[in-house]
């Protein structure tokens, strides 16, 4: 349980990393609704979730944080990756690459193969 | 790096608690309205739509939870908590709290005084960079392993060893006549030859002008030059720099003043701080042993030699070195370094030397203040445990609630730590005014022997460190005990008790330890004060009323050997004269002065030695034919000293009765000679046996005691006695204007009445440590029975239901009051043995480092015993009685 709670948080902060390099500063709704939009059910029920990720990625210095106002000019937190959470991004996206190019190619292997 | 950046904005946050919650309560709602708009956009109804938005978004608290785990730093943030906790629940019992805080202040605080003596004694360090590196080399015999070095094996030492980086000598001169101008008449002040890179190999650097160059302890006598220590140039010269060139007279001669010591280094003794250095090549001037040639004999063993390691040489390395040295020593020299080897011994080592009874006096003196200081925690560790019982209902909810043990154990042990730590700071306090009082007992003395113990940081520290461990010793136990509740029975009442023997154990431990700990206490400081008493009462062996003392040293007005006794024998026969003076006597000591007596080497003649053995050791003084006249002692066997004891005459000694049964047993010792130094060494006849008398301390076994004729034994410094028919001070012009008629320059030293020295010596010094040992044993036993009496009365009043059923049952009041009785004093009888094995314990130690009482002091313990049970019997009485009397209906609505 503990484990899957652990990728999950780890996939999703190089989600709202990767989120945030393409659509520029967004609020923890928007990057929700993005992150909903292209990983389906991920974040479909526990959306608050992702606050703990972004506090987390803030405090780490891979986001910056300050207020503006949403759509419904309302006071909003709005999220904007910096110099090192995009450094962070790019490696982290290498990384991720090649974990699941491995992963893949053991998923790949047959019996025949090994003999 | 990304880890760090996280705990340190973690740690930001605690500050920024309150903006953090604020901020994520707006976005979360912010969240949830952008949600709800989207949702009515998609044609929901508002009702419907926010309850979907907050449906999606999730368990908000759950969340809130995973945020501050985030943000904050779990640990700090509870501990903080329950620091909040404690205090407030800490505030509610004022009374309570104040009691434990004065206990834990007296317990800490009578021990951080101490330490700090123990400190100043055993564990400071050099004041020089790098304090570790610096051992001391010591020369050794079969009976001493402390001796110096003489300047030449010195100079050996230093050219043929690698081990260190550097070799230094010093030789303390304590009377050396100082005057700033050339006319003044000299006082006296304490002076130390050092070796030219003294101050260079320490690494001291002095505040004015320069150290010492190697060059100048090169020539004998060439370098007149001086470095002053930077208390004496405060005192002497108000701190005036211009003094750095000047020229004052140390023993008459001009000497240079080149340099003043730092204020970081006041000497390296603890007791004693130089007035100012001189290169050893000046030894001439100053009073070296004027039977020997200081820098020529190999066997004038007078310095002290110490030397900087090498960081890449092991203390082993050095030993060994050092030994094949002193093996060369004793093939090149066989006379002079028969069976004589050398080692070197750590600052620890020299500190803790088996001939000096200061650091075992305070061994015995910690091991009872680290009882004190248990009594106090035991006594905490009661009122906690009882404390915690009180609580039982509250812990017993709080574990049903679902709080984890550990977690309800650390806040138990966050409330000691605070009590121990408010405990700490009041200790300080304490200790800040022990040692206030320590340090007001001057030392009466020429020169001024300085008190080592202040309060400084390691005092500090120590005393801290202290507190947290009583914040353990104290915590530990209650908080354990108190969160092993039994929860159906905790949250049914405010007060349970399930009889268990388990629950009552702990208690009852703490009684003991009570009861046997200040039995213990009591018993050492009552010995102390009967061992005291005891050798006081056995007498000293000599008169010591109606006595006047004065000390001269002629070398302070330059003059020779011949001179000096020429001297002495004149001022003899001329005080004799005196009107008033019964009799008059020279002597080097005067017996119980503290003074070191010198030793002498001799072979008893006739005596089989051993074969590992060249010589045996006694102490000697040298005194003149009027000695044993003046002091009282009575001549056993033979005579005393004569005036026909010249320097051309054969030589004789007087030995005391002692010495006669130690290497004459059952055969008449008149007649017998001894030889000095070795087998070939020149013969001494005995010519008289003395009486036995105290030499060193009052309360000192009886020890072998060798008396030379000063006129055989020319020795510089002596003490002059007068025994006078009435007051003794009223001689002291008379004595002053004979001694103007021989010399008006040579000052008269440490004119006093011997009464006064004694009773300074002999009984102040042990009347100070017996009365701190007594004021131990005091708050010891007070603290003790305060706890006793509040364990017991708790225990009582916990069983104040128990006991109205007892009564409502028909027991009688007596029953009730043999019940609780009984049980005080099964434990106090208990406590009784532990305790009188305890103070056995302690008795035997003290009597093997301190006294020669010898044997098991009876009294001491019927005097103790019974007073502590009656104490404690009444700690039992008056609750059982409060119990006893009880009535049912109150006893049964007591809850």
């Amino acid at each position: 349980m503990k484990e899957k709670t652990d990728v999950l948080q780890g996939t999703l902060a190089l989600m709202v990393l990767k989120t945030l390099d393409v659509l520029g500063p967004l609020h923890g709704y928007g990057i929700a609704r993005r992150i909903e939009q292209i990983s389906g059910d991920l974040l479909a029920v526990n959306q608050g979730t992702l606050y703990p990720v972004l506090l987390k990625l803030e405090q780490e210095g891979a986001i910056a944080s300050e207020w503006g106002a949403s759509e419904n000019n309302r006071r909003a937190r709005f999220y904007r990756l910096t110099r090192e959470g995009r450094k962070q991004l790019q490696v982290e996206t290498q990384d991720w690459e090649q974990t699941a190019a491995i992963i893949a190619r053991f998923f790949d292997v047959k019996t025949e193969d090994l003999s | 790096m990304r880890s760090l950046r996280r705990f340190l904005s973690r740690l930001a946050n605690l500050a920024t608690r309150r903006a953090q919650d604020e901020r994520l309560r707006e976005e979360i709602e912010e969240h949830i309205a952008l949600q709800t708009a989207e949702n009515l956009r998609a044609g929901l109804s508002p009702v419907e739509a926010r309850r979907q938005a907050m449906l999606k978004f999730g368990g908000v608290e759950a969340m809130k939870q995973d945020y501050r785990a985030e943000r904050g730093l779990l640990l700090i943030e509870n501990l903080l908590q329950d620091v909040r906790y404690a205090i407030r629940s800490l505030r509610r019992t004022p009374g309570l709290t104040a009691f434990v805080v004065i206990t834990l202040a007296l317990g800490i605080g009578m021990t951080s005084a101490p330490f700090s003596m123990v400190d100043a004694l055993i564990f400071r360090p050099y004041p020089v960079p790098q304090p570790s590196d610096v051992v001391t080399l010591v020369s050794t015999t079969h009976d001493s392993s402390f001796d110096g070095f003489s300047y030449r094996e010195y100079l050996d030492i230093r050219g043929k060893t690698e081990s260190y980086g550097g070799v230094i000598a010093n030789s303390d001169i304590r009377a050396v006549g100082f005057s700033a101008e050339p006319g003044a008449t000299p006082r006296v002040k304490g002076g130390m030859m050092v070796s030219g890179n003294y101050f260079h190999v320490l690494g001291v650097e002095p505040q004015l002008g320069r150290g010492f160059r190697e060059d100048e302890d090169q020539v004998p006598g060439r370098d007149a030059v001086v470095v002053l220590g930077p208390d004496f140039w405060k005192h002497e010269f108000a701190s005036d720099p211009a003094v750095v060139g000047r020229t004052i007279r140390l023993n008459g001669t001009g000497f240079t003043v080149i340099g003043v010591a730092p204020e970081t280094f006041p000497g390296m003794q603890i007791w004693w701080h130089p007035d100012f250095y001189m290169p050893l090549a000046m030894a001439g001037m100053f009073s070296t042993n004027p039977q020997k040639n200081f820098l020529e004999d190999r066997d004038d063993r007078e310095l002290n030699v110490q030397a900087r390691l090498k960081r890449s040489t092991t203390l082993q390395q050095a030993r060994n070195e050092l030994a094949v040295l002193a093996k060369n020593f004793e093939r090149e020299y066989p006379k002079l370094n028969r069976n004589r080897s050398a080692a070197v011994r750590t600052d620890f080592e020299m500190r803790t030397r088996g001939d000096d009874g200061n650091w075992k006096f305070i061994v015995v003196f910690v091991v009872l203040l680290l009882a004190v200081l248990l009594v106090a925690c035991t006594n905490v560790a009661g009122l906690l445990l009882s404390r915690a019982r009180t609580r039982t209902r509250e812990i017993a909810v709080r574990l049903a609630l679902g709080a984890g043990r550990f977690r309800l154990i650390r806040l138990l042990l966050t409330e000691s730590l605070i009590l121990s730590c408010l405990g700490g700071l009041g200790g300080i306090a304490v200790g800040y005014g022990g040692i206030k009082f320590l340090s007001t007992f001057s030392i009466p003395s020429e020169l001024p022997v300085t008190i080592p113990f202040r309060l400084d940081i390691r005092v500090l520290l120590a005393s801290l460190a202290l507190s947290v461990l009583s914040a353990f010793l104290c915590g530990l136990a209650p908080a354990l005990q108190s969160t092993r509740a039994d929860l159906v029975n905790g949250l049914k009442s405010t007060d349970v008790d399930v009889p268990g023997r388990k629950r009552l154990w702990g208690r009852n431990v703490l009684v003991v330890a009570q009861v046997s700990t200040s039995l213990m206490l009591l018993t050492a400081s009552f010995l102390m004060a009967r061992g005291f008493q005891h050798s006081l009462l056995e007498g000293i062996g000599f008169a010591k009323d109606h006595l006047l003392m004065a000390s001269f040293d002629p070398r302070l007005v330059q003059y020779n050997a011949a001179q000096t006794q020429q001297f002495y024998k004149l001022l003899a026969e001329r005080v004799r004269l005196v009107q008033g003076v019964q009799s008059a006597a020279l002597m080097q000591n005067p017996p119980l002065a503290l003074e070191g007596f010198d030793g002498v080497a001799f072979v008893p003649d006739g005596f089989q030695m051993p074969r590992d053995r060249e010589n045996f050791n006694a102490t000697m003084d040298t005194v003149d034919e009027g000695y044993f006249e003046t002091m009282g002692i009575p001549i056993l066997r033979g005579r005393g000293i004569l005036a026909s004891d010249t320097a051309e005459a054969p030589r004789v000694a007087v030995v005391n009765e002692q010495f006669a049964k130690h290497y004459w047993p059952g055969t008449d010792v008149l007649g017998k000679h001894i030889r000095l130094d070795n087998r070939a060494g020149t013969p001494v006849e005995i010519v008289g046996v003395a009486q036995t008398i105290k030499y060193r301390n009052p309360s000192e076994r009886p020890m072998d005691f060798v008396y030379m004729p000063l006129a055989q034994h020319p020795i510089a410094r002596m003490v002059l006695l007068l025994r006078s028919s009435g007051d003794p001070l009223q001689l002291v012009k008379s004595v002053k204007d004979v001694v103007r008629t021989l010399n008006p320059n040579l000052p008269m030293l440490r004119t006093r009445t011997y009464e006064d020295l004694y009773r300074y010596n002999a009984v102040e010094g042990p009347r100070i440590a017996i009365e701190m040992v007594g004021t131990m044993g005091a708050v010891g036993l007070l603290l003790a029975i305060a706890g006793l009496y509040g364990l017991v009365a708790y225990n009582v009043s916990r069983r104040t239901r128990e006991i109205g059923i007892r009564i409502a049952l028909g027991a009688a009041s007596s029953d009730v009051l043999r019940l609780v009785m009984g049980k005080g004093l099964v434990l106090v009888g208990t406590g009784t043995v532990i305790g009188l094995a305890m103070g056995f314990a302690v008795e035997q130690l003290m009597n093997s480092m301190l006294f020669n009482a010898g044997g098991v002091d009876i009294l001491a313990y019927v005097i103790v015993v019974p007073s502590l049970f009656l104490v404690t019997m009444l700690a039992a009485y008056v609750p059982a009685r409060r119990a006893s009397r009880i009535a049912p209906t109150q006893a049964l609505r007591y809850e």
